[in-house]
């Protein structure tokens, strides 16, 4: 083959590629919504003159950066056939074993958590001990404390990836709510117990945990359910992040008679009734957000046909919303506190301690980057 | 505007391209130069005003000092030339350096000025300085003030080097030719030099990135830290020059080339015969040979040394670090001069190794932050501080990487290069390597945009030049 031949086959590839795409990143329909990503792709920056002038440390900010790094990036023509191209890349070529510390095991998307944030634990126990100190100790009531395991715990360490001490971070987290009698449910979790490509668990294998946390609080937990299909497939927050793609998972949800008369009130929306499975949701960009209608602040539960008149006060991160409602038959009325997203002394204004259960659910993801918590 | 961006590749260069040769002949340059224009101010349009300042200055001066050449108001011109343009980087580059050593020394309490570096001003002052400088010392003066402007701004070149010098390209602005093997030549390398930086260097950055950002250090993890980063300037660097001589054999300029393989060097003497080869020809013509070079007396020469690369290392940044960066290259070329080289030449493994210590250390000295934070990094390496020399961590992100490290080692080498070579000459081989070449090209394509897609980290490594 000749110079001039090969010459005109390189530049014709070369032509068609990029003036080819370039076409396609013009006139293509821009995604509404990126799937396996979970969110809305960058909408195209406004071209004011304000922007363009952005310079220096504002230059973040300006027309011309948020395009490159944003607008660009996330409304490129089949966005997701190159990210899989990418993960290929990393695995298979460059033989890396996690992208940007996410990893794979036995099926299972997970994030290495490699050490131990004595900070954020120290955090998180001030936090507890201040709702304890300022509205338990006086009533004589004990919580209880249950700390639920991110997926690294089952994964990272038997694969070879990085891995904290789990059960000295449970042993340290402890130590600082020694005022909290502790139910553990990490010994009856498996990895089954949680989606392959989300962080959170599977409502449909909890009923033991639920089990565990009523037995454990003094009751007895006998509820029966029927398994629900979610018709919508769920992508979790690993699935965009993930070093190989993620099939689309099932959500399923649990339900029973006693269910139909339980009234939700999110008060966080200025006491909206609402129900423990809001399916407007479940059909929305987060599925999982379907349990007690997301992150809510402060929610009650109250159920007229409850097994015992008993109240509970749960303080809670995102793994709380799905477990809860199966816990709804055997309270009359259950609190749920996320102080996340707002300060105790708010959202435990009108609620009543006496004759009620406190209980702190949290993961270990949350209690290691507790500095959320307000 | 980055080459390695989604920006660049699919929006920029595709409407740069069609319109650049679509446009007669003596259109070109303005069409190059309405692109560069556009290509600066996309990173700050106040930028962009700054540097057609200075290009206005060189234009002027440059007539003025061929008005007035022979005369000794000629000179006079030069010096202001050089003096104004001079006084830019003074004072966009540097300023705040000087201000913040004058408040150490005296204590004094002036505030810094914070003033923003334009990007790649120390590129386009030099091309500046050298178009007036080879034009007192006989280079015709350019009339066409677009031709100026499209040379001193040209977006291959701007704003990572190499410096062009003009008598390199006086005669293309004026005329070039352009053909079908010198775009296939041009975008061939460019590809090659937007892998090296996509693929390789930012996956080095990120991996010493994971080093700095490790609350528990080893001695490994230091060791780690100096090749990475070794690999991931080197890589920045001539890739980037890669990509700028790919385009502008695309556009029908040929740009010398800026590296040379430096990490097979046996001395810091032939290392920097391959580094940035552009900036140290640019340093021995316009400062260390108008300085006397090597025929003065010997206390001169060392001062003329010494010089070179203080100015070397301050040009690279406004800190000590970068100081004595080039301090130390200048204090081993002269040990080399007077003493080491004979030995050095007598043996292949071992100057390997010390110019390969030597480079590695002197990186690290390069970026980072603090000097400090740096001495600390290198004595890591010796596991000073009583570090264990290997943890759990360490052994996790060294397998993660091997592969890559593995890949920019052999890389940074001639041999992918050579065999490549081989392959072509070879008459049994050579059909397979036509037919292959278009496929690994549009391979490394599509490769490098699925990794600016999904891209996690793109550094920038020039924002201090």
């Amino acid at each position: 083959m000749n110079t001039k031949i090969k010459s005109i086959i390189v530049c014709s590839i070369m032509a068609l590629f990029i003036f080819g795409f370039s076409a396609l990143c013009i006139f293509m329909p821009k995604p509404e919504f990126l799937d396996s990503e979970r969110r809305e792709p960058e909408k195209l920056p406004a071209l004011t003159l304000e922007n363009i002038m952005k310079d220096g440390k504002d230059y973040g900010t300006s027309f011309m950066k948020l395009f490159d790094d944003k607008y660009t990036p996330d409304n490129f023509p089949f966005r997701e056939a190159f990210r899989k191209i990418k993960a290929f890349i990393g695995t298979y070529v460059f033989a890396q074993r996690d992208k940007d510390g996410v990893f794979i095991a036995d099926g299972y998307a997970t994030e290495m958590q490699e050490q131990i944030n004595k900070d954020s634990i120290d955090h998180a126990a001030n936090k507890l001990q201040f709702i304890y100190d300022k509205y338990l100790k006086d009533k004589g009531i004990t919580p209880y404390v249950s700390i639920i395991p991110d997926k690294a715990y089952f994964l990272a360490e038997k694969n070879g990836y990085l891995s904290m001490n789990y059960d000295q971070f449970i042993t340290e987290m402890l130590a600082g709510v020694d005022f909290a009698k502790y139910i553990n449910i990490k010994d009856s979790l498996t990895i089954e117990n949680y989606y392959n490509s989300d962080t959170h668990w599977r409502q449909e294998t909890l009923t033991d945990i639920a089990g565990l946390l009523i037995n454990g609080m003094g009751g007895n937990y006998d509820s029966k359910y029927t398994v629900n299909t979610l018709d919508n497939p769920f992508y979790g927050v690993y699935a965009g992040r993930a070093p190989k793609p993620l099939d689309p998972e099932t959500i399923y949800y649990l339900t029973n008679d006693n269910m139909q008369n339980i009234i939700v009130t999110d008060y966080q929306n200025g006491g909206k009734q609402t129900t423990l499975y809001d399916m407007e949701k479940a059909y929305g960009k987060d599925p999982y957000d379907m349990f007690l209608g997301g992150e809510l602040s402060k929610i009650t539960i109250e159920n007229p046909n409850a097994k015992t008149d008993k109240e509970l006060i749960v303080f809670r991160d995102s793994f709380g919303r799905s477990i809860l409602p199966l816990m709804a038959e055997d309270y009359a009325k259950i609190t749920v506190i996320d102080i996340r997203y707002q300060i105790p002394q708010i959202l435990l204004n009108g609620v009543e301690f006496e004759n009620a259960d406190v209980l702190f659910l949290y993961s270990t993801l949350v209690l290691n980057n507790s500095f959320e918590l307000r | 505007m980055l080459f390695s961006s989604i920006s660049f590749l699919y929006y920029f260069l595709p409407a740069v391209l069609i319109l650049y040769f679509i446009v007669p002949f003596k259109f070109k340059n303005a069409v190059l130069l309405a692109f560069s224009l556009f290509f600066y101010a996309w990173g700050g349009v106040k930028y962009a005003i700054t540097m057609v300042v200075a290009i206005i200055l060189g234009y002027i001066f440059g007539l003025l000092v061929e008005k007035y050449r022979g005369r000794k108001i000629s000179k006079l011109f030069l010096f202001l030339a050089v003096a104004s343009i001079i006084s830019f980087m003074l004072y966009f580059k540097y300023m705040d350096f000087f201000i913040d050593n004058f408040n150490k020394i005296l204590g004094l309490n002036i505030p810094l000025l914070r003033i923003v570096l334009p990007i790649g001003i120390s590129f386009y002052t030099f091309q500046i300085i050298s178009y007036v400088v080879d034009v007192y010392r006989g280079e015709k003066a350019q009339k066409n003030p677009i031709n100026l402007a499209a040379y001193v701004a040209m977006f291959p070149q701007l704003i990572a080097g190499p410096i062009v010098r003009y008598a390199d390209v006086a005669r293309e602005l004026e005329c070039r030719t352009h053909s079908l093997e010198l775009v296939a030549a041009g975008a061939r390398r460019f590809i090659i030099g937007l892998a090296k930086k996509v693929l390789i260097a930012n996956s080095m950055y990120d991996i010493s990135e994971i080093v700095y950002k490790a609350d528990e250090k080893t001695v490994l993890f230091y060791w780690i830290y100096g090749i990475s980063v070794a690999l991931y300037i080197y890589f920045d660097f001539s890739g980037y020059s890669d990509m700028a001589i790919g385009l502008g054999k695309i556009f029908g300029f040929n740009f010398l080339e800026n590296f040379n393989y430096p990490y097979i060097s046996r001395s810091a003497t032939e290392f920097w015969r391959r580094w940035h080869m552009s900036l140290g020809s640019w340093f021995r013509d316009y400062v260390y040979i108008p300085l006397g070079g090597n025929r003065v007396p010997k206390w001169r020469w060392f001062i003329n040394i010494f010089a070179v690369w203080l100015f070397t290392g301050f040009w690279h940044g406004a800190s000590w670090n970068f100081i004595l960066w080039g301090l130390f290259f200048g204090v081993l070329l002269v040990i080399e001069k007077f003493w080491l080289l004979k030995y050095l030449e007598k043996t292949r493994v071992l100057s390997r190794i010390y110019i390969l210590l030597a480079a590695m250390t002197s990186f690290m000295v390069f970026n980072i932050n603090t000097l400090g934070e740096a001495f600390q990094y290198i004595g890591g390496l010796f596991g000073a501080g009583g570090i264990p020399f290997v943890n759990a961590a360490t052994l996790y992100h060294l397998r993660n990487y091997a592969v890559l490290l593995i890949f920019a080692i052999v890389g940074s080498t001639p041999l992918i290069k050579n065999v490549a070579t081989k392959l072509a000459n070879s008459p049994k081989t050579a059909k397979v390597v036509s037919i292959v070449e278009p496929i690994v090209l549009v391979a490394l394509l599509v490769v490098v945009t699925a990794f600016l897609v999904d891209s996690s980290s793109n550094p920038f490594l020039y924002f201090r030049f």
